[in-house]
């Protein structure tokens, strides 16, 4: 394996290694050039380069770059680089080891060109990340870990089950498009709906990120749904199935974000939202909604870290992140404030900002596929998101009443991460080419037309004039809102309860029903006559237990006499 | 929100209104195109619709007291 063909994830891995040993001083700045060499890396691997490896008698396909993933691990060692300078203030060694690992999980599923490859890589970023979440070191946070730990070793594990009967019915463990005949192929898209977050299987995403260090969640809310997201497009570009999945994700993700009271939770459910659109872009199988796919990708992991960045700066500075806490904090954070809202119309798809040339190649392929019911449902999931994270977000955070908070200075190696990322979404809305020559499929499309800017404005403007009539229903409440998790955190309680109590009360009864009878037995060994005296008598009567001195000596006595007798005869 | 952001927000409605019905069409068009802010009207609805729906949903049903999981 020459430095052409090593495969990034082993960058990434080593770098994790280093972290490990170096002092706290330049454990930043080794992140950040590992990160770097990561990111350099993949940048100059060209199309078609392999690295195999072997393991017991599997060949491994460990390096496989092609047009399809060579756009996702760019934006994924790209996100990585930049979340490292956002935690560049971070001390402590678990969480830059924990990230640099699960970062090289990240782009080893995603070069990975065989299925034990990409099911190696998967574990460790269950693992890695799972650590991200429990470096938070609140009650609340490590319960999410376990949970989120469970959920994606359970994925996993039905992945697995996928991926040996595969090997089973093909006797190859190479990746590619499966067919819906094949009844494997649904256990793996279980175990890869569950990373994509597709509900009902989705509910560790919203219990786990805002749970998360605010550093950490950068990186969750780039790697984990994203390269599911690239693994169903590998495997099941073109299936039905997906289109459904998709639409009722990104309606769903967007009734919870308008509930959800925990900024960064309304930025996790905000995601289930986006990969919407992914999710149904794979299902249509266009080389257009495909390509859309992978844009859509690229530029909702720049504009996710923004926005979760800006919700992890007024987490560090206020230690407050409920909306029902939040208000006014636009005077003291202004830089924020502004970069949260390049993000914002971002997301919302405003022209100019890389939300815009992206989503909306999804959309016009769903259109062009003529599925106009699809297209109108993804209609409403755009106006959802300038609602929800465009409008809902930064108006009760920064705007509104001044709730009495008063933020630190926030670290400048944090604005500066988000500066890059904002400047990133800027340049990819005005220079849509600069994106569009990556994408994998021979597709044409141009963002800027009429009719397409028409579209927008008219949906915007008039998202923005419903919010602004109903706006005070928005508020954030400090409640919580039920999740399909609710089966496991409560529904199972009652029937678990009642399983142990037949089983518990069942042994209970067999042990002591034996200690009964074991007693007894002890009881008649020890005192023969016990069962032939009344029920109340006493355990031990000196009178009638102990035996007078002289039956003894009678029998003796009566031995002699019987012996002499004997002996005399 | 001062007159004038109002104001605004007309101009560009209008704009967008004309433009729809006069200027270049979709090469893909689709049956509601044509009709003079379709998409104004939807923006509208839809955003209407999200918050009712949700809020109701909310509250019927979803929403439950911070302490609920820890009973």
């Amino acid at each position: 394996m020459t430095s052409e063909t090593l495969p990034p994830a082993f960058i990434l891995l080593l770098g994790a290694f280093v972290l490990l040993g170096v002092p706290a001083r330049v454990r930043s700045a080794v992140f950040v050039l590992f990160a770097a060499l990561g990111f350099g890396h993949v940048m100059r691997l060209p199309l078609g380069t392999t690295a195999v490896g072997n393991f017991a008698e599997f060949q491994l396909i460990l390096l496989s770059v092609d047009s399809v993933n060579r756009v996702f691990g760019m934006i994924f060692s790209l996100i990585v680089l930049i979340g490292g300078i956002y935690a560049w203030h971070v001390k402590n060694r678990g969480e830059p080891v924990a990230a640099m690992l699960y970062a090289a999980g990240a782009l080893g599923v995603t070069f990975a060109g065989d299925f034990i490859t990409l099911l190696i890589w998967w574990e460790v970023m269950a693992i890695a990340s799972t650590a991200l979440i429990y470096a938070r070191g609140t009650a609340e946070s490590r319960g999410a870990a376990m949970r989120y730990l469970l959920v994606h070793l359970l994925g996993g594990s039905v992945l697995l089950g996928g991926v040996a009967w595969h090997y089973a019915a093909y006797g190859h463990m190479l990746i590619g498009a499966l067919d819906p005949s094949f009844g494997g192929a649904w256990l793996i898209l279980f175990g890869v709906a569950l990373n994509a977050a597709i509900p009902p299987l989705h509910p560790w995403l919203p219990d786990a990120y805002p749970s998360a260090t605010v550093t950490g969640t950068i990186f969750m809310g780039a790697l984990t749904t994203k390269s599911a997201v690239y693994v169903l497009m590998r495997l099941f570009p073109g299936w039905e199935v997906l289109v459904w999945a998709g639409v009722i994700m990104a309606i769903y993700g967007l009734i919870y974000a308008v509930l959800a009271n925990d900024i960064r939770r309304i930025l996790a459910y905000s995601i289930i939202s986006q990969v919407g659109y992914m999710v149904t872009g794979i299902g249509l199988g266009t080389a257009l909604s495909l390509n859309g796919t992978a844009a859509h990708a690229y530029s909702h992991i720049l504009y996710k870290a923004l926005l979760l960045m800006g919700a992890g700066v007024v987490l560090h500075t206020t230690g407050k992140s409920k909306l029902s806490e939040l208000g006014g904090l636009g005077k003291y954070l202004p830089l924020t404030l502004w970069l949260f809202m390049i993000g914002a119309l971002s997301i919302s798809g405003v022209p100019l900002f890389n939300g815009f040339i992206s989503k909306s190649m999804i959309v016009s392929s769903a259109g062009e596929a003529h599925r106009e019911g699809m297209m109108l449902v993804l209609f409403v999931a755009s106006v959802g998101s300038f609602l929800h994270t465009g409008l809902r977000i930064p108006v009760f955070t920064f705007w509104g009443p001044d709730v009495g908070l008063r933020p630190s200075k926030p670290p400048v190696n944090m604005i500066i991460a988000m500066v890059v990322a904002a400047a990133l979404c800027v340049f990819y809305g005005c220079y849509p080419s600069a994106l569009y020559r990556f994408l994998p499929f021979e597709a044409e499309y141009h963002p800027y037309t009429i009719p397409h800017l028409v579209e927008s404005v008219q949906l915007l403007t008039f998202t923005f004039i419903g919010f602004w009539v109903f706006r005070r229903k928005l508020q954030g409440e400090p409640l919580i809102v039920l999740e399909t998790d609710w089966i496991y955190r409560r529904g199972l309680h009652r029937p678990a309860k009642l399983l142990l109590n037949v089983v518990n009360g069942t042994f209970g009864a067999a042990a002591r029903g034996r200690d009964h009878v074991i007693a007894r037995l002890v009881d008649m060994a020890q005192h023969p006559l016990r069962p032939f005296r009344p029920a109340d008598a006493p355990r031990y009567d000196e009178n009638e237990d102990r035996l007078p001195l002289g039956t003894g000596l009678a029998i003796t006595v009566l031995f002699l006499v019987l012996l002499a007798v004997w002996a005399a005869q | 929100m001062k007159t004038w952001h109002w104001i605004i927000l007309a101009v560009i409605t209008i704009a967008s209104i004309v433009l729809q019905l006069w200027g270049p069409q979709s090469a893909h068009p689709h049956a509601w195109d044509r009709i003079p802010g379709f998409y104004a009207l939807f923006g509208f609805g839809a955003c209407v619709v999200i918050i009712f729906v949700s809020k109701t949903l909310g509250k019927v049903w979803l929403e439950k007291r911070e302490d609920y999981y820890d009973e």
